[in-house]
């Protein structure tokens, strides 16, 4: 922009009337607009127009083959009446809860111990950074070796005693969840902790000087000073919590598919199976349409109280 | 060929979403493929091929079949290989466009009927008039249901017991023929400690349909089966409900660790004597170290009542040509050369599994596993090929919840069946 301005100026610096200089400078910049209208144009093509139209094919019965066909919304009154999507609504809840919940939890209190710079503190950062740089689906590779029989999740509670307990973890629905969920904490973990290093860094040491004068204790400092100061972060790690539950679907997929027999499934995986594997799209765009609808509520919901406060 | 189905799965698990990305690839592919064969000079051109055969042997092998036919001079063709996961999501595509390519690759059965009752087949049954030598089984499969031939068939291969002859020699114990046989088989071998029957459902849920498929085609038979599957009769039917009684006389005699790991490591048990036999397909060879090969033997599924028509699963793959070709005339004559003894033998002889040429005259291979697993498909009455090929892949998700339920908690086989009854239903409706 700042290259535009001098350009502008000689142009109108050749000899125009006051009036003419005043419209020009109202009207924005050839470029400015391209800037906006071209990404604006792509954005349609690639994000608002398909997704409109998986609105649209939510309320069709599609095989893919055939043109799609009309039918109301009778793929979500079917989704009212469907197991398996009422199961797959109660374990995206408690991945949210769990998942969402302990990467919090996890991640700033790994934050508010590796704060301070001591010696070796880079190392214990970066080993609990390193899940992160990992793609999901070798997590999972890694994760399945760990699970499977005897392996080394069967060795390490046989060497503690607890062999009563061994079970195949993947594939009993009583586990399979939790398994999942396990691995996928651990590189969630990671990533909230320097989300919220960032933020611990960016508090103003003065505060906490000011607040130790006034003999506030550690607890205290915490409660008053560090986490109303970590309110912008709180928004952001939200967001990046409830995105990255509502989508997880990788690591689920790799590691159970969803089984044993839907045991395990998210919204994400059965949307997945219902639109690729049976090819209901219809059906899969209804599912879809109900996780947007989800997302939004809850970051809506969380964003509108944040702007009320601040006004 | 043969190891395309496990494959295919495992592709699906491991790459997940990573395959709707290659879709766009591949339609670019499918664009070049079609305008490489050019509405310049259609009718005289040459016949485009699309081949899922992407293992290198397999593609080293139709490259070779296909250079073979244009040295004949009978016509032109040319061949295009795409990886087989994209193939499988693409095919429709493919089909459905406005200037398809002539010919495909893909299987028998009511998969090909499903396309060929919306219109996209070509009608192949001139092709046909000349495979008189061809078995009656493989015609069946290869008709539709309004009557005329929609496939021609280039191999197919064979599901059995597998077992390690060293270790039944060890154990005294011979191949069982009947239901009771095999039921004290499983009893001796668990006596000496090991776990009778292996099995691998974590990530390929899909081979527990085999049981499925093999104690329906023995109870209620291959007919009931195929109907079934079309959606013409119920999952809740109490004849359904008697394959699952049967089947329950022998789940304390499967591996318990077969629930956790995927056939491929159900293999290695087998090969490490860790279980006693393992009901997959040939394609679990791939997976197995050349020198255990020689070790290795099969038996039949076990006859249940004697009474029913015996039925074997032979999935099996060829070739099905557009409705839209432009060269009607080329593609036939290139479906008749590989049908041909000659293109089979080449084929065989190119690709490395454990797979049947699908002309009685062209020669396997010799060995002695080979020469046994043919003469099991010969002489069956009827053939089927396997769940999600005789009805669809959209199907198999509703089989393996179903099944893995069962082998999990067989008192609610009610309750499972209805539920499988019901996911059924949807997947027929659309």
């Amino acid at each position: 922009m700042s290259t535009l301005a001098p350009a502008t100026f000689r142009t109108s610096a050749a000899g125009p009337t006051p009036k003419q200089r005043r419209r020009r400078a109202n009207r924005p910049s050839p470029l400015l607009v391209a800037f906006v209208l071209v990404p604006f144009a792509v954005e349609s093509i690639w994000v608002f127009w398909p997704a409109l139209q998986g609105f649209y094919f939510s309320l069709t019965r599609w095989d893919g083959l055939e043109p799609p066909t009309f039918i109301g919304f009778g793929n979500y009154t079917e989704l009212a009446g469907d197991a398996v999507f009422r199961g797959a609504l109660v374990n995206t809840v408690i991945w949210l809860v769990l998942f969402g919940g302990l990467s919090v939890l996890g991640g700033f209190g790994m934050a508010l111990l590796l704060q301070r710079e001591r010696r070796g503190v880079g190392f214990y950062r970066a080993a609990l950074f390193t899940p992160v740089v990992f793609s999901l689906v070798v997590t999972a590779l890694v994760w399945r070796v760990f699970y499977q029989p005897d392996g080394l999740a069967d060795q390490l509670l046989r060497a503690v005693g607890l062999e009563q307990l061994i079970r195949p973890w993947l594939a009993d629905p009583q586990t399979a969840l939790y398994a999942v969920i396990l691995p996928a904490l651990w590189r969630q973990i990671g990533y909230v902790m320097v989300l919220y290093l960032a933020g611990l860094k960016a508090i103003d040491p003065a505060l906490h000087e000011a607040a130790r004068m006034d003999g506030a204790n550690a607890r205290q400092r915490l409660r008053h000073v560090t986490i109303p100061q970590l309110r912008g972060v709180n928004a952001v790690v939200l967001s990046v919590i409830v995105i990255d539950s509502l989508r997880s679907f990788d690591i689920v997929w790799a590691l159970t598919h969803g089984g044993p027999y839907h045991s395990s499934e998210l919204l994400s995986t059965y949307m997945y199976s219902a639109a690729f594997q049976s090819l209901r799209l219809g059906y899969g765009s209804a599912i879809a349409v109900v996780i947007f609808i989800l997302a939004l509520a809850v970051i809506l919901g969380y964003l509108v109280r944040a702007f009320r406060e601040d006004a | 060929m043969s190891d395309f189905d496990p494959s295919r799965r495992r592709f699906l698990g491991h790459l997940g979403l990573a395959g709707v990305g290659a879709l766009g690839a591949s339609s670019l592919l499918s664009a070049c493929a079609s305008s490489a064969s050019g509405p310049a000079d259609k009718a005289s051109g040459a016949i485009s091929l699309q081949s899922n055969l992407s293992s290198p042997q397999a593609k080293a092998a139709m490259e070779k079949i296909i250079e073979n036919f244009n040295k004949q001079g009978s016509g032109r063709a040319t061949v295009n290989t795409i990886a087989s996961e994209t193939y499988r999501t693409q095919l429709p595509t493919y089909l459905t466009s406005a200037n398809p390519p002539d010919l495909y690759t893909w299987y028998a059965g009511s998969v090909a009927n499903n396309y060929a009752s919306k219109n996209l087949l070509l009608d192949v049954s001139d092709v046909w008039q000349g495979l008189g030598d061809y078995p009656q089984s493989l015609r069946n499969i290869s008709t539709d249901p309004t009557g005329k031939q929609i496939f021609v068939p280039m191999t197919n291969y064979w599901w059995g017991f597998f077992y390690r002859k060293s270790n039944f020699a060890k154990w005294g114990v011979q191949e069982p023929k009947t239901w009771a046989e095999f039921i004290t088989l499983c009893q001796t071998l668990k006596s000496k400690g090991v776990a009778p029957i292996g099995i691998g459902l974590g990530d390929t849920p899909w081979v527990a349909s085999a049981w499925f498929d093999y104690l329906n085609i023995r109870i209620n038979g291959a007919p009931f089966h195929r109907e079934l599957l079309a959606g013409k009769q119920r999952f809740d039917d109490p004849k359904v409900k008697a394959v699952f009684a049967r089947w329950r006389e022998v789940l304390p005699y499967f591996d318990p660790k077969g629930k956790a790991y995927p056939f491929q490591e159900a293999t290695t048990a087998l090969l490490a004597n860790k279980t006693g036999m393992f009901l997959i397909g040939t394609f679990f060879a791939d997976a197995a170290p050349k020198d255990a090969l020689g070790d290795l033997d099969f038996f039949q599924f076990p006859i249940i009542d004697p009474a029913v028509p015996v039925a074997e699963e032979a999935p099996t793959d060829g070739f099905f040509a557009s409705a839209k070709t432009a060269n009607p005339a080329g593609t036939k004559a290139l479906l008749t050369y590989l049908a041909s003894v000659q293109a089979q033998e080449t084929y065989i002889q190119s690709s490395s599994g454990i797979v049947l040429p699908a002309h009685p005259k062209a020669k396997a291979a010799d060995s002695p596993l080979v020469v046994k697993g043919k003469a099991m498909l010969d002489n069956a009455k009827e053939l089927t090929q396997f769940f999600n090929r005789d009805s669809s892949d959209a199907l198999q998700p509703t089989a393996d919840t179903a099944l893995t339920k069962f082998i999990d908690k067989p008192d609610q086989i009610d309750a499972i069946l209805r539920e499988w009854q019901a996911g059924a239903e949807k997947v027929f409706k659309g």
